[in-house]
């Protein structure tokens, strides 16, 4: 057998946490390209044309990493419930077989004792260092999602604008080059300090969105072409629920699941697979919390996300609040969004606005 | 009381079943048209402007049906006798249609994973207040109507599978195979040119027959018309088809998945294939020169 060389479905800026997790099982990486326009379309020419959009993307960020040597995918099914994810694996391995890549495509169900077994058996590695490589990993997956947290909060406080950008970026760059744990308290360290000397208007009054919607497309930032931060600079407050670690508390504790359920029964009364019903909790939540706008994010055509819109509406409708969804493919331009989210800011502003009167 | 059904959709599940099972127990039933341009362009009005055709369409049977009659049955589909599921989006019909109409709907949700079918009925038939020995004979006479047809149906495959015109399999969900208008009656068109339609729901799995044909990918879906679909195209093969045409409604997301394998099953076998997708702008010219070109080939 070959060497294997991995690449992996690229998520956000969850990527440099995967890659890490990989490394230190002593496997050779290749991460997978960072989404852009290319990429998107590479993708979508060899995808199933009705299949939806992250599977598209994810395929397209495989191909690079495929052209310099990478000969393993590893791929997560059944992240989505009742929903297409389940398939991702399979069509993808088949579309690429087709396209003539020699590759070894690694398919497993999101169960810790499934995840254990496959890592294990490509690896080789000791249970002691898997258990240190998830450690780490959960470590970067967490700092991870921290400063995109603070960043929401930082970015339309920031006095001098686009700073806190600057130093995300700079942090993730620095937190993918990491390799050793003990050097990671250090750098933790550093980076909240750095983020916590940004010159910020402490008491400034300013609009609340959220962004609900599907997964994917609401926690990556190259395929939702900036939105939080587009947002943050305009001189907005974005928060958002759904994150990797939020997903895993779900897997985690079902009774989760239950008390969605219970706080939606008037709207939904059944699972509709993926994040569906989640979206409509999270907004009936933001609404109690007095929010100013809500974002839907889905990939166009999401069945789950499709199915859940109208009831959206409905509340939307119902408690006044302005909505926004944005489906995104591989045809959706960055002008056409823009657009829309500016009207959108505009809609939110008044909506503030005459909330104080 | 009349109970109103929608032709639609999830009707094509079980033709007829309900039906019968609400006229044992004493009620009228209304059932909507067959689908026709005006009920379609209720439902596109309406619908969610990316939701699959075969939803608009039953958006449209449902507000045809509004104010006509004194409840809506709309049931949630979730999982048959196999614990496979249904589509995801027969889980949230209910719930959008309420939303929908002014007519109160009648539900109940179906999900053998956790409850057999017939306790499920006999809690339908609670909410309408009747006792438990009517309700088993209306489902006694709603099973045996459905018996008499699937038999039919098998009788009718037999026949069809001996004739010497071209064979079609015509593959596809049962709500776009038996709706005709949303299938722009592809059945007729074939008919017309010299073909034998056949419906993938009308061949019947026979289980001690030896089954010669080998799959071209094993995979296992979770959908209980994914799983049928592809055991019925293996049982099919075994046969002398000559061509086989697949049938989608637009933006469907099973169908995405499953024609991958479908298509896949079809050319190992070096059966000529054709995809075709429907929706509300699909132009019967089209089809029919698709159609035609198609015939050509074989």
């Amino acid at each position: 057998m070959k060497k294997p060389i991995i690449t992996f479905a690229r998520w956000g800026n969850y990527t440099i946490a995967f890659k890490t997790l990989f490394e230190q099982l002593g496997l050779e990486v290749i991460p997978p390209e960072k989404t852009n326009s290319q990429t998107i379309a590479e993708g979508a020419k060899i995808a199933p044309e009705m299949y939806c959009f992250p599977m598209k993307v994810t395929l397209g960020n495989y191909l690079p990493a495929l052209k310099k040597g990478a000969n393993t995918i590893f791929m997560v099914q059944n992240v989505g419930g009742s929903c297409r994810q389940r398939y991702y694996g399979v069509i993808q391995e088949k579309v690429l077989k087709e396209a003539g890549h020699d590759i070894n495509f690694l398919d497993f169900r999101a169960a810790p004792k499934d995840i254990y077994s496959a890592i294990k058996k490509i690896s080789n590695a000791s249970f002691l260092q898997i258990v240190k490589a998830a450690r780490f990993f959960f470590k970067k997956l967490r700092l991870i999602e921290k400063i995109e947290k603070m960043a929401q909060y930082y970015r339309p406080r920031e006095i001098e604008k686009g700073m806190t950008d600057k130093i995300l970026t700079e942090s993730f760059s620095k937190l993918e080059e990491l390799k050793k744990e003990k050097d990671f308290p250090k750098l933790k360290r550093e980076i909240l300090k750095k983020l916590s000397e940004i010159k910020i208007e402490k008491n400034k009054d300013m609009p609340k969105v959220a962004l609900v919607g599907e997964i994917y497309t609401v926690c990556d930032p190259t395929i939702n072409f900036e939105v939080e931060s587009k947002l943050g600079r305009e001189g907005i407050e974005v928060h958002r629920e759904m994150d990797i670690t939020y997903h895993l508390k779900k897997l985690i504790f079902p009774w989760k699941d239950w008390i969605i359920q219970r706080k939606i029964n008037p709207y939904l009364k059944s699972t509709v697979g993926g994040h569906g019903r989640d979206a409509i909790y999270e907004m009936l939540h933001y609404i109690k919390e007095d929010f100013d706008g809500i974002i839907h994010l889905l990939p166009m055509s999401c069945m789950p996300e499709i199915t859940v819109r109208p009831i959206l509406e409905k509340i939307h409708q119902e408690s006044g609040i302005p909505f926004l969804s944005l489906s995104l493919d591989e045809q959706t331009a960055e002008a056409g969004i823009d657009t829309r989210l500016e009207a959108f800011i505009d809609v939110v502003r008044n909506h503030h606005k005459k909330k104080k009167l | 009381m009349t109970i109103g059904i929608p032709q639609a959709l999830i009707y094509w599940k079980r033709p007829y079943f309900w039906e019968t099972f609400f006229k044992t127990l004493g009620f009228k039933v209304l059932l909507s048209p067959s689908t026709n341009k005006e009920i379609v362009e209720m439902g596109v009005k309406v619908a969610d402007p990316e939701t699959c055709f075969s939803n608009k369409v039953y958006w449209g049977h449902l507000l045809w049906l509004d104010e006509k009659c004194d409840l809506i049955f709309v049931p949630r589909l979730k999982a048959n006798e196999e614990k496979l599921e249904y589509c995801p989006k027969f889980f949230g019909l209910p719930d959008l249609a309420k939303i929908l109409v002014k007519t109160p709907i009648l539900t109940e949700t179906f999900d053998e994973r956790k409850e057999k079918f017939e306790k499920t009925l006999e809690k339908l038939g609670k909410k309408l207040k009747k006792n438990g020995k009517e309700i088993k004979r209306a489902a006694e006479a709603a099973f045996l109507k459905e018996r008499g047809l699937r038999e039919e149906e098998r009788q009718g495959f037999f026949k069809k599978i001996q004739s010497k015109k071209p064979k079609i399999i015509l593959v596809s969900h049962p709500y776009n195979l038996y709706d005709d208008y949303v299938n722009l009656r592809m059945k007729e068109k074939l008919e017309k040119l010299g073909a034998e339609p056949i419906f993938i729901d009308e061949i019947p799995i026979s289980i001690n027959q030896s089954n010669q044909h080998k799959s071209a990918s094993n995979i296992k879906f979770h959908w209980e018309f994914g799983k049928e679909i592809m055991e019925k195209i293996s049982q099919v093969l075994n046969y002398d088809i000559t061509g086989a045409i697949e049938i989608s409604s637009f933006a469907c997301g099973c169908d995405a998945v499953i024609k991958e394998f479908v298509e896949k099953e079809f050319k190992q076998n070096k059966i000529p294939f054709l995809y075709l997708m429907i929706d509300e702008q699909t132009g019967e010219a089209g089809i029919q020169t698709r159609l035609e070109a198609f015939m050509d080939t074989i």
